[in-house]
């Protein structure tokens, strides 16, 4: 934006300078007054000035740069006065475009674009007209303007003088010139329909000046047709459009004074409110004039936004034609964002005085809403662990029935055999008692590896040192335990913390190929800290099954699972467990 | 004649206490399949008067490999066996159309015979 500044200056100095040009010309002819140059000089500072505030306050958007042209252009249409020929035809064939500037300014308000294809083609078809038609007149008719040959410097255009082809011109000029205008009204009043509450209240003083300045332009362009163009009539309805014509720029100003009015105001409002203890929610989309308004709260520990329900939020994207985002600080500390109409962008510095008013509030808000976050984050994994606790069970009846089941069932078939054998094979007999031995002692195995995965017997016995030993001595990776508190500790934090280093063991015995694993617990300020390192691959999914379950687990105890699993590195698997005070 | 029997169960073990047990009891085992399709394809071969039919199967259930076994003509009478109880299933067993259910440790001569006689 370096650049912008000079080249408003420069385009400000060269307002200067041709308004001196237009003033100059009024002041010379014959036919300028001193109340013209007064008019025009006026109006070229109202638009060019205001242009180029609107201008560097707003780089991006076209309103600015269009209230210059409306400016520069208006002064063409001055210039018909002159004595000089060149001055007299350049103004005469010129001089309608000003109009089109400002029926687009007004047309495409607050952002200077044309919104569709429809708008683009009525505006370009303006400018088809309000230059060709002046030019084809001027190459068939000497008088410019309405004015007498005698009142005229001369037509510099003029190629041969063909009255009825001329007078053709004019009155096709005049009717297609009225097309174009109830064409843009109509076009006005489809957006301002289309308009949301927000978006009208910016936009109905400029269309209600722009509507009666277009009604009166139509106006004049058909007393045109109708009656002398020296008229003091004519005079009274051109001068009457004039007067519109003159205030939209300050009504412009008035929009951006009225933001800051609005700020006052309404901010004012929103501070009280918010103070009351109103909804915060409410009280800033009464203030923004935006019923749509939503709150997002930044939780800053896990760099996320949720709404007030405590559910994750993602902002508008930027180039969102719909929605946009304000961020929300109190001090340097990001509190939040308000989201809100794309619209309310033409009031950035209103939204802006929201968000500040709003911070503190949403300071406090924000706690509510880590909470909310947090509930709503229990509720995730309590459902997950239920889930997780059907699997389980159902994963213990399909290991019963396909284990120790299935031999309960061969060992008493067996033991049928041998009953029926033992008269008369009794070597037979002894055979299948054998074998039944062996069943009876895979069955007993396996029951006992899955009572230990259901609760391991020497965590409750013996307490955890021993029970995180025995997990070592069966890992097939050395493991060293580097120290294991020997205090008892509260039921489920042994539990979790068993189940930890027994999730993490298993875990490095299917997939890390590590060579050897280190195991530490430790007590730290009120949390067991249990820690299992290994120096295997690395790349663990903490998303995984297993892990996933762990974090559940954990989190139901407001614990905490932490996986460092850089790729080649190893994995540390880190797990902070609050033991209860009592 | 003899009975002959078809022992259809994913647990070779058991599939292999079953022969022994109706062997010894004067049955005639003429095949033994892990699962549903092999099962078919066996019983139109050896056509056993008897399917000794587990009720957990990989792939088809031992319901519907006794449905489409029961559908056929002059088919096999189907006797399910499991390590549940029958009451495990409901009314599953009844609907079938298998003749019976024995449970897997009561498997006897005349726990069969007494299924095949009702």
């Amino acid at each position: 934006m370096t650049g912008l500044r000079p080249a408003l200056l420069g385009i400000g100095l060269l307002g200067v300078l041709l308004a001196v040009c237009a003033v100059g010309v009024q002041l010379t002819s014959e036919e300028g007054t001193t109340a013209d140059a007064v008019l025009v000089a006026g109006i070229m500072a109202s638009y060019i000035g205001t242009g180029l505030l609107a201008w560097s306050r707003r780089p991006h958007n076209l309103v600015g740069p269009l209230l210059c042209a409306t400016g520069f252009t208006y002064m063409l249409n001055t210039l018909c006065v002159s004595d000089v020929a060149w001055v007299f035809t350049l103004g005469s064939v010129t001089g309608s475009i000003f109009f089109i500037v400002f029926a687009q300014l007004v047309l495409t308000f607050p952002t200077g674009r044309p919104a569709d294809r429809l708008e683009l083609r009525a505006i370009q078809a303006g400018y088809v007209l309000a230059l060709g038609v002046p030019l084809l007149f001027a190459l068939v008719s000497p008088e410019l303007e309405g004015m007498s040959i005698a009142e005229t410097p001369g037509n510099l255009l003029l190629i041969a003088d063909i009255p009825w082809l001329a007078s053709a011109i004019d009155v096709a000029g005049s009717l297609s010139g009225v097309a174009i205008i109830v064409l843009i009204a109509a076009l006005m009043l489809r957006r301002w329909r289309a308009a949301t509450a927000t978006a009208r209240r910016l936009l109905t003083p400029i269309l209600l000046c722009g509507g009666i300045l277009i009604v009166l332009l139509a106006a004049v362009l058909l007393a045109d047709l109708v009656v002398d163009d020296g008229s003091t009539a004519y005079r009274a309805l051109n001068l009457a459009a004039l007067i519109p014509f003159l205030l939209l720029p300050f009504v412009f100003l008035f929009g951006l004074l009225r933001s800051r009015w609005a700020r006052a105001t309404a901010v004012g409002d929103l501070v009280e409110r918010v103070a009351g203890r109103q909804a915060l929610r409410a009280a800033i989309a009464d203030a923004l004039s935006d019923p749509t308004v939503e709150l997002a709260y930044w939780l800053e520990a896990e760099q996320r936004f949720v709404g007030e329900d405590g559910r994750s939020v993602l902002l508008p994207s930027p180039d969102d034609p719909e929605r946009a985002a304000a961020p929300v600080r109190h001090g340097d500390v990001l509190v939040g964002a308000i989201v809100h109409e794309r619209t309310l962008d033409e009031e950035r510095e209103l939204v802006t005085a929201a968000a500040g008013a709003a911070a503190l509030a949403m300071e406090n808000g924000r706690l509510e809403a880590e909470l909310r976050a947090r509930v709503a984050d229990l509720e995730e994994s309590r459902a997950r662990i239920v889930t997780a606790g059907l699997a389980e069970r159902r994963r213990l009846e399909r290991d019963l029935h396909d284990g120790a089941q299935q031999r309960l069932v061969a060992l008493s078939l067996q033991l049928s055999l041998a009953r029926a054998a033992a008269a008369k094979d009794p070597a037979r007999a002894q055979e299948l008692l054998d074998g039944a031995q062996a069943e009876l002692e895979q069955a007993l195995a396996e029951l006992r590896e899955l009572a230990r995965g259901i609760h391991p017997a020497i965590l409750t016995d013996r307490g955890l040192p021993a029970a995180i030993d025995a997990l070592a001595a069966r890992s097939p990776t050395p493991v060293e335990v580097e120290g294991v508190p020997a205090e008892r500790l509260p039921a489920p934090v042994e539990a979790a913390a068993y189940f930890v280093v027994s999730e993490a063991l298993a875990n490095l015995a299917k997939h890390a190929r590590a060579q050897t694993a280190r195991v530490r617990v430790d007590r730290v300020n009120g949390h067991a800290v249990v820690q299992v390192a290994d120096d295997g691959r690395g790349g663990a999914d903490p998303a995984g099954h297993g892990l996933q379950g762990l974090a559940d687990r954990l989190e139901a105890l407001d614990g905490h699972l932490e996986v460092v699993s850089p790729e080649g590195e190893g994995t540390t698997i880190r797990a902070e467990i609050p033991c209860a005070s009592s | 004649m003899r009975s002959t029997v078809l022992i259809v169960d994913d647990h070779p073990s058991f599939r292999a206490t079953a022969r022994m047990l109706l062997e010894l009891e004067g049955y005639e085992v003429v095949g033994e399949a892990p699962d549903g399709e092999t099962a078919f394809t066996l019983v139109d071969e050896l056509r056993p008067d008897v399917v000794l039919l587990d009720v957990n199967l990989p792939g088809l259930d031992g319901f519907q490999v006794a449905s489409r076994l029961s559908a056929k003509d002059r088919g096999p009478a189907v006797v399910l066996v499991s390590s549940r109880q029958a009451s495990d299933y409901g009314p599953l067993v009844g609907t079938s159309g298998a003749r019976g259910f024995i449970a897997k440790a009561d498997l006897s001569r005349a726990a069969l015979e007494e299924v095949l006689a009702a």
